[in-house]
């Protein structure tokens, strides 16, 4: 019987009752099921649903990324936060604002970029950010020359970024500088946007660790305004070896046992030279981006090279000519 | 003020229960708000345990087809707390073809959404009564899945003074297993004291 009948929310399941539409029973059980009133009206307002299929290929996306143990289990609890928030707003319980702005700290080449671009497809999925784009700037893009300057910069910045994230590298060194620094009023342009246009966009202050902390010291108005702080640890040798063989293995190349000994040859010596921003899966990659050319050169001469050689990356096709 | 609401099919003891529980609990005389589903409207009335009795319980089923709720108080360990008790008319199987139980029906299920506590009035000598609005049903089954979701869910097996009530206990401990349990007769206030501390542990 009740099974005919699809009440949107308690009210109505009431009024069908004393409409004579629900049995007693039924109404008891559709209680139970639906949501509380007044709900109906505003999920109707609500922005359109998530693409599940999407937002799991996404996350499947992020779970790739090798190593960042740390940072997807971050990235789950954020999820799972925004998730449950809005489900409590569904139902009418009070919610925590979901304020997303975040400090990301870590060396060059550690994953904060690309992290920080699927994020802004997964809100964006998750029907948080209407565009989930990801914005990069620096502090030339947000400083300017002379007074007034910086703030129009900063702005225009923002501006472009409504909807999806703001990321701004480095950006300890919008403080260096002093008092007198354009850099000062590029921070308080974007505390004022922060508030200005909340809710509309994401913004993520990334840089070297030591560097972000002092920063935040040194303005602690802003550390209360980030309350997600994500640290990206180095790679280690065996994670760079992984993101090699991803890499390679991505764009249908292979490696030779001798070439993988080398690289890991490079790798450790970049590590003991070290270098405190080692640990960089940048590097791998400018160093396998070189060696598929250089590959290339090896082959262009061979008259008919098999599928397995036009595939193959050998020893001396690393770190060009001859340091075996 | 929390709001303790009394539930279950016609004629299972709710408004006996009710006054009598609220006069256990030291409430004279007592004070009723009536909420009339008709026209939304409330009156007061003010009675003494036995006038109250008199006039707003009866043998036959469908007696009270409204809300009639009473403050009482409820010593608590620090200073005396008050609770809300909420009587309700009687949940009926199925579709009933009278709009006027329709609407105290569409009343109850109303204030029960609201309430914080549950107490669930069966009938434990009438369990089995094939055919009798007393009688166990999906209704009481949906009541007991619903008081899961609040603070408190009690069953009050009343009746319990009637010979045939035994049997009608065990029944009700079969079917309504992990829920707590508790014989009553509300007529000679038996056990009352466990309602009581159950009610005081929740507010």
């Amino acid at each position: 019987m009740g099974d005919r009948v699809h009440p949107a929310n308690h009210d109505e399941v009431l009024r069908f009752l004393s409409e004579g539409k629900l049995s007693t029973a039924d109404a008891l059980r559709l209680l139970r099921q639906t949501r509380t009133a007044g709900v109906a009206a505003k999920e109707k307002a609500a922005p359109p649903p998530v693409n599940p299929e999407a937002l799991r290929q996404t996350l499947a996306q992020l779970n790739l990324l090798v190593g960042l143990n740390e940072v997807k289990g971050l990235v789950r609890e954020v999820l799972a936060f925004v998730e449950i928030q809005n489900r409590r707003r569904q139902e009418g319980l009070n919610t925590e604002p979901t304020v997303l702005h975040m400090i990301f700290k870590g060396n060059p080449g550690t994953g904060k970029t690309t992290v920080a671009r699927i994020l802004g497809k997964i809100l964006h999925e998750m029907a948080l950010l209407p565009k989930g784009h990801l914005v990069e700037v620096e502090r030339a893009d947000l400083v300017g020359e002379y007074i007034g300057h910086t703030a129009l910069k900063t702005r225009e910045q923002v501006r472009k970024a409504l909807g999806g994230i703001l990321f701004i590298d480095e950006a300890y060194s919008l403080a260096r500088g002093g008092e007198k620094d354009f850099g000062k009023e590029a921070i308080d342009t974007l505390v004022k946007a922060m508030e200005d246009h909340k809710d509309q966009f994401i913004l993520i202050l990334a840089g070297y660790r030591l560097e972000m902390e002092y920063f935040l010291q040194t303005n602690p108005g802003l550390r209360s305004r980030f309350p997600i702080h994500i640290e990206f640890i180095d790679y280690t040798l065996d994670e760079l070896l992984q993101i090699a063989e991803l890499f390679i293995a991505e764009r249908q190349y292979k490696l030779s046992p001798g070439a993988k000994a080398k690289l890991l040859r490079i790798l450790q010596t970049r590590i003991s030279r070290s270098e405190a921003n080692f640990g960089n899966a940048r590097l791998v990659r400018n160093i396998l981006e070189k060696a598929i050319r250089q590959q290339a050169v090896r082959l262009v001469n061979v008259s008919r090279p098999t599928r397995e050689e036009l595939m193959l990356i050998t020893a001396q096709d690393l770190e060009g000519r001859g340091t075996q | 003020m929390k709001r303790c609401i009394i539930i279950g099919k016609p004629n299972a003891g709710k408004t006996l229960f009710a006054l009598s529980f609220a006069a256990y609990l030291g409430a004279n005389p007592l004070h009723l708000m009536f909420r009339h589903p008709q026209n939304n409207t409330t009156s007061w009335k003010t009675f003494h345990r036995e006038e109250a009795i008199q006039e707003l319980t009866s043998s036959k089923p469908h007696h009270t087809r409204n809300l009639q709720q009473l403050v009482v108080p409820l010593p608590a360990r620090k200073g005396a707390k008050r609770i809300q008790l909420i009587d309700t008319s009687g949940l009926v199987e199925g579709i009933p073809e009278q709009k006027d139980i329709r609407r105290a029906m569409a009343q109850t299920l109303a204030a029960v959404r609201d309430a914080h506590l549950i107490l669930h009035i069966i009938d434990a000598s009438r369990v089995k009564a094939a055919g009798a609005v007393e009688a166990l049903g999906e209704v009481d089954y949906q009541v007991a899945q619903f008081g899961q979701l609040r603070d408190g869910y009690l069953i009050l097996a009343n009746k319990i003074d009637l010979p045939e009530a035994k049997e009608g206990l065990d029944i009700i401990t079969r079917e309504f297993a992990g829920h707590q349990i508790v014989p009553i007769s509300a007529l000679y206030q038996q056990g009352f004291k466990v309602v009581k501390q159950f009610v005081q542990r929740r507010i």
